[in-house]
C-alpha cells in the first residue's frame, strides 16, 4: 500500500465546504467531490481492502478543498492517493504517462520546436491526434522552445551576498525560457546572482495522473539537490507556482525526507522580492508603466497561504494599475485539459475566469503559472504575462533612461 | 506590515475586512476554511432562535452604549453594500419576520435576501420538491407549514430533477442545474403537468428549496414567476444553501477585487506581545511557520461554533492567539491594537452557540469605525451616474420583492 499513516482524516465534520468550493463539483455531477473521496473514503478504507471510484480521475488536485477546509484536512493528499490506487487498478492510459512527463516531452519536443510548433498548429494532424490518443484538437499547445533555459543557462553557484538557487521547472525551461530570463535578470537588478542547481520535474503531473511512485522518486531527487544549497546558505526560488506548491506542500505531505527543512527555504519569486523589500534591500528602482492589467490568482498559488506578492510587488512600480480578477479556477488544471473526455468540462470551468476577463477589460493578464496561462491564452483575446516579466521591463526601462 | 490583519473569512471576517479597506487601510485576511457563512442560511436573524427585535437583541447582548444611530449606520452599510453586489436584501430590525424553512418550520429573521420572502398568514401555496434531492420533501414541509399557518392552502408537488449524481445531491448542486435554461424548462413543464393532471389552481406563491440560482438568481427567479405566474420563495434548510453561497461569493468577489490580500489555508495559533500591543502573529502553512504583522488585529473565528474557541474539559481556551480567556470567552487583558467582532466576543454575545447576522455586521462595522485609521464615511456615496440612474429606474418601475 501506498498508504500514509495518519488520522488528520478524522477531523473531517463533513460540512462539506471542499464541495462547495471544488470546481470540478460545481461543474459536474459525475464527480464524487473532495468530500466523499478525499477524508470520507479514507476513513472507509483505513486497514481493509481499497474502494476504487473511477470519478476521481476528474479530481485535477487545484488544492481548493484544502483552502476550504476550516479543520486543516489535508484533502488533496487522499485524493493523490486514491488517483495513484486508481491507476494502479485500473491502468495508465498512454497519453496520461505521457501528459505526466512533461520533463521527457520538453526534452524531445525542444530540440525540434520548429517543427512541434508548425506539427502542433496542422489541424489534419491534430485531428489524428486526437483519434489516437485523446488530446482534444482544439486544445491550444504552449510553445516549446527550440533554445531550451537548459541550453542557455548553466551557472551552478553563486557569490553575492544573497545567493538564490532557481528551480526553473518544465514550463520555464521548455516553453517559456523568457520567463526564466526574466527572472534572472530581475534577481541581477537586485545584485544577487543565481544559480541553477540539478533538478526533475517537481511531480505535480505525476501525481494529477496516479503517478505518485515517479513523484515521489523526483520529489527525493530534487529535495538532495537542493537542500545542499539551503546548505550553502542559498534561497530556493520558483517562478512555477505548481512548483512551488509541491516543494512547500505535497514533499512534506509525502514523508520524503528533509522535505519539512527544505520548505522553510522555498520562495515564489515575487515572495522572494517581497521579502528583499521588507528587509529593506530589494532595489526599487522602477520606471513607470502605464497599464491596466487584471492579475489572475493560480489555484496553486493561493494554496501556499502567502496572500498575493506578485500584487504587492507590481503595485510599487510606479502608475501600474492591477487588479486582481478574483476568478476562480482557469479550468486547464496542468494536464487535465489536454484530455479529449475533460476538455468540454475544462472549458466550463474556465468560463468564470473568461467573463470575468471580458468584465474588466484589462490591457493585458498577470499570472505566475503556465498552465493558467494556456487556458487565458485559449479563452481571452489578451496577451498573458508572468510578474516577473513586468518586474524586468520596469528595472530595464530605469536602467535605459538612467543611462540616456 | 498592513494597518489590518483579519483573522477569520466568515461573515464577520469578509464585512469587517470589505469595510476596512473602504475606510483607507491596507488589509489581511488570514484564516483556515471557508468560514461557517458557508453551512449559514444567508438569513440575518436578530436574537437566533427568537423572535426578538432589535430593542430585545440590545438589551441581551448589553449594546445599549452603542447608540441606535450606530446600529442602523451599520445595517444600513450592510444593505447598501449587497445592494451594490447585486444579491439585496429586505427587512426591517424592529419587526422580525417569518420565513420558511426547509423543514416547513417558521423562523424568525431579520433581513432576508432577494430570494425570500416572510411568508403570509393566509392565501394559497404549492411547495416543490425534488426527489434526488433528500433533504427537502414537500408533502413534509408540507404538514409543518400547515401546523404553523392554518389558514393557508397547501398543496406538495414533486417531481423527478431527472439527474444522477455520483455524490449526495445538496442544494447548491440544483441551484447550478437550474442556471441551464434547457433544464430549467423541463422542471417548469413538469410542475405545471403535474399540477394540471391534479387540477392544482395557480397559488399565490410557490416554495422551493433553496435552489434558485447562485450568480444568476435573478434571471431564474424571474423565469420561474413569468413561467409559473406567481411568486418564488425559497426555503431555507440544509447546507449548503444557495442563500448563504450567494452571499459568501459575492462578498469574497468583493474582497479580492478590492485588493484585500488573503492567507489561504493558515492557521494562527500564537502571538507576540509588546508593551500592551500585539506586535506580530505566527501561523502555521503548511508545515512552514510565519509570522505577520499589523497596526490592528481583528478577530473574526466565530467563537465555538468558528473554532476560535474551544471547549475543553478545563474549560474554555482560545485557540488563535494563545492568550487568556475568561470562562465566556473574553479576552482578560485588553489590547490597545485588538479588536474581536461577532462571536469572537464570547458567549455573552450567543444565543445556541450562534452570534446572528445582525450582530455580525454591526460588530463589524464598529470594529472597523473604532480602527485609529478610520478616516470617516466607510464609502462615498457619489451622485448616481447617468447608468446607475437608469438601473435604479429600471429596478423601480419593476415590483419590488419583499413588499
Amino acid at each position: 500500500m501506498l498508504g500514509i499513516i495518519d488520522h488528520a482524516y478524522d477531523k473531517c465534520i463533513k460540512c462539506t465546504a471542499c464541495v462547495v468550493s471544488c470546481p470540478v463539483a460545481n461543474s459536474t455531477l459525475d464527480f464524487g467531490g473532495p468530500k466523499h473521496l478525499g477524508p470520507e473514503l479514507k476513513r472507509l478504507i483505513e486497514n481493509r481492502e481499497h474502494i476504487d471510484d473511477p470519478s476521481v480521475e476528474l479530481c485535477t488536485l487545484c488544492g481548493n478543498c484544502n483552502i476550504s477546509c476550516p479543520e486543516g484536512v489535508p484533502v488533496t493528499t487522499y485524493l493523490a492517493q486514491a488517483k495513484a490506487l486508481h491507476a494502479e487498478k485500473s491502468g495508465t492510459k498512454l497519453r496520461d504517462k505521457l501528459l505526466s512527463q512533461p520533463e521527457l516531452i520538453g526534452k524531445i519536443a525542444s530540440p525540434l520546436a520548429p517543427i512541434t510548433n508548425s506539427v502542433l498548429n496542422i489541424k489534419p494532424i491534430r485531428k489524428m491526434l486526437q483519434k489516437i490518443i485523446g488530446i482534444p484538437a482544439e486544445r491550444l499547445f504552449p510553445k516549446y522552445n527550440y533554445r531550451s533555459f537548459n541550453k542557455k543557462y548553466k551557472q551552478k553557484t553563486a557569490k553575492t551576498k544573497h545567493k538564490v538557487a532557481y528551480f526553473t521547472g518544465c514550463y520555464a525551461t521548455y516553453n517559456a525560457p523568457e520567463v526564466a530570463e526574466a527572472f534572472i535578470e530581475v534577481m541581477n537588478y537586485n545584485n544577487i546572482e543565481v544559480a541553477k542547481p540539478d533538478q526533475k520535474c517537481c511531480g505535480i503531473p505525476q501525481l494529477a495522473n496516479g503517478q505518485k511512485k515517479q513523484a515521489i522518486k523526483n520529489a527525493y531527487f530534487n529535495v538532495a539537490s537542493l537542500l545542499e544549497y539551503v546548505s550553502l546558505g542559498y534561497a530556493i526560488v520558483m517562478t512555477c507556482s505548481s512548483c512551488s506548491l509541491a516543494f512547500k506542500r505535497e514533499y512534506p505531505e509525502l514523508k520524503i525526507a528533509g522535505a519539512v527543512e527544505l520548505s522553510q527555504h522555498v520562495y515564489d519569486a515575487s515572495e522572494y522580492l517581497r521579502m528583499l523589500a521588507e528587509q529593506g534591500e530589494m532595489n526599487k528602482q522602477l520606471a513607470a508603466i502605464e497599464a491596466n492589467a487584471g492579475y489572475f490568482s493560480p489555484c496553486h498559488l493561493k494554496n501556499q497561504g502567502i496572500g498575493n506578492p506578485a500584487l504587492d510587488v507590481l503595485e510599487l512600480i510606479p502608475n501600474y494599475q492591477i487588479q486582481d480578477l478574483a476568478a476562480g479556477c482557469c479550468g486547464q488544471c496542468g494536464t487535465f485539459g489536454f484530455k479529449e473526455e475533460k476538455y468540454a468540462l475544462s472549458l466550463m470551468i474556465g468560463a468564470a475566469m473568461q467573463y470575468s476577463v471580458e468584465e474588466l477589460q484589462p490591457d493585458y493578464t498577470v499570472t505566475e503559472c503556465g498552465m493558467c496561462k494556456n487556458q487565458l491564452v485559449q479563452l481571452t483575446k489578451q496577451p498573458v504575462k508572468h510578474p516577473m516579466q513586468i518586474m524586468a521591463e520596469a528595472y530595464r526601462s530605469f536602467h535605459l533612461q538612467q543611462s540616456e | 506590515m498592513f494597518d489590518v490583519i483579519v483573522i477569520g473569512k466568515g461573515l464577520t471576517g469578509m464585512l469587517s475586512a470589505i469595510w476596512a479597506k473602504a475606510a483607507g487601510n491596507s488589509v489581511a485576511v488570514v484564516h483556515q476554511g471557508s468560514g461557517r457563512i458557508v453551512q449559514s442560511t444567508g438569513l440575518m436573524d436578530i436574537l437566533p432562535g427568537t423572535d426578538g427585535n432589535i430593542d430585545e437583541l440590545i438589551q441581551a447582548y448589553q449594546l445599549a452604549s452603542l447608540g441606535k444611530d450606530v446600529i442602523q449606520e451599520a445595517v444600513s452599510e450592510f444593505t447598501r453594500l449587497l445592494e451594490r453586489l447585486g444579491y439585496p436584501y429586505s427587512g426591517d430590525i424592529y419587526s422580525p419576520v417569518e420565513v420558511i424553512t426547509g423543514s416547513g418550520h417558521l423562523k424568525w429573521t431579520g433581513l432576508y435576501p432577494g430570494t425570500v420572502v416572510p411568508i403570509p398568514q393566509e392565501g394559497s401555496a404549492v411547495i416543490i420538491s425534488f426527489s434526488e434531492l433528500g433533504d427537502f420533501q414537500a408533502s413534509y414541509v408540507q404538514g409543518n407549514l400547515q401546523s404553523e399557518r392554518e389558514k393557508l392552502q397547501i398543496a406538495a408537488v414533486n417531481i423527478p430533477l431527472g439527474r444522477r449524481s455520483a455524490r449526495t445531491m445538496t442544494q447548491l448542486d440544483v441551484a447550478r442545474l437550474i442556471e441551464n435554461s434547457e433544464f430549467r424548462n423541463s422542471l417548469i413543464q413538469k410542475i405545471k403537468k403535474q399540477m394540471s393532471a391534479r387540477s392544482l389552481a395557480k397559488p399565490n406563491f410557490f416554495v422551493f428549496p433553496a435552489v434558485l440560482g447562485v450568480g444568476n438568481w435573478r434571471v431564474v427567479v424571474k423565469d420561474l414567476e413569468d413561467q409559473l405566474g406567481s411568486p418564488v420563495i425559497e426555503a431555507v434548510g440544509m447546507p449548503p444553501n444557495a442563500t448563504a453561497i450567494r452571499l459568501s461569493e459575492a462578498l469574497e468577489k468583493e474582497l479580492i477585487r478590492v485588493g484585500v490580500r488573503i492567507y489561504s489555508d493558515v492557521l494562527v495559533n500564537a502571538c507576540e506581545v509588546v508593551n500592551n500591543q500585539i506586535k506580530e502573529i505566527r501561523m502555521i502553512s503548511g508545515k512552514q511557520q510565519r509570522t505577520l504583522a499589523a497596526a490592528n488585529y481583528l478577530i473574526a473565528t466565530g467563537g465555538i461554533l468558528g473554532g476560535g474557541l474551544e471547549v475543553t474539559l478545563q474549560g474554555l481556551r482560545e485557540n488563535v492567539l494563545g492568550l487568556s480567556i475568561n470562562s465566556d470567552g473574553q479576552y482578560l487583558e485588553s489590547f490597545e491594537n485588538l479588536l474581536t467582532v461577532g462571536a469572537s466576543q464570547g458567549k455573552q454575545v450567543t444565543r445556541y452557540g450562534i452570534t446572528g447576522g445582525i450582530y455580525s455586521i454591526i460588530s463589524s462595522f464598529c470594529a472597523v469605525k473604532s480602527l485609529d485609521s478610520f478616516k470617516g464615511a466607510l464609502y462615498a456615496h457619489p451622485d448616481p451616474s447617468p447608468a446607475q440612474k437608469l438601473a435604479h429606474e429600471v429596478l423601480e418601475s419593476e415590483p419590488r420583492r419583499g413588499d
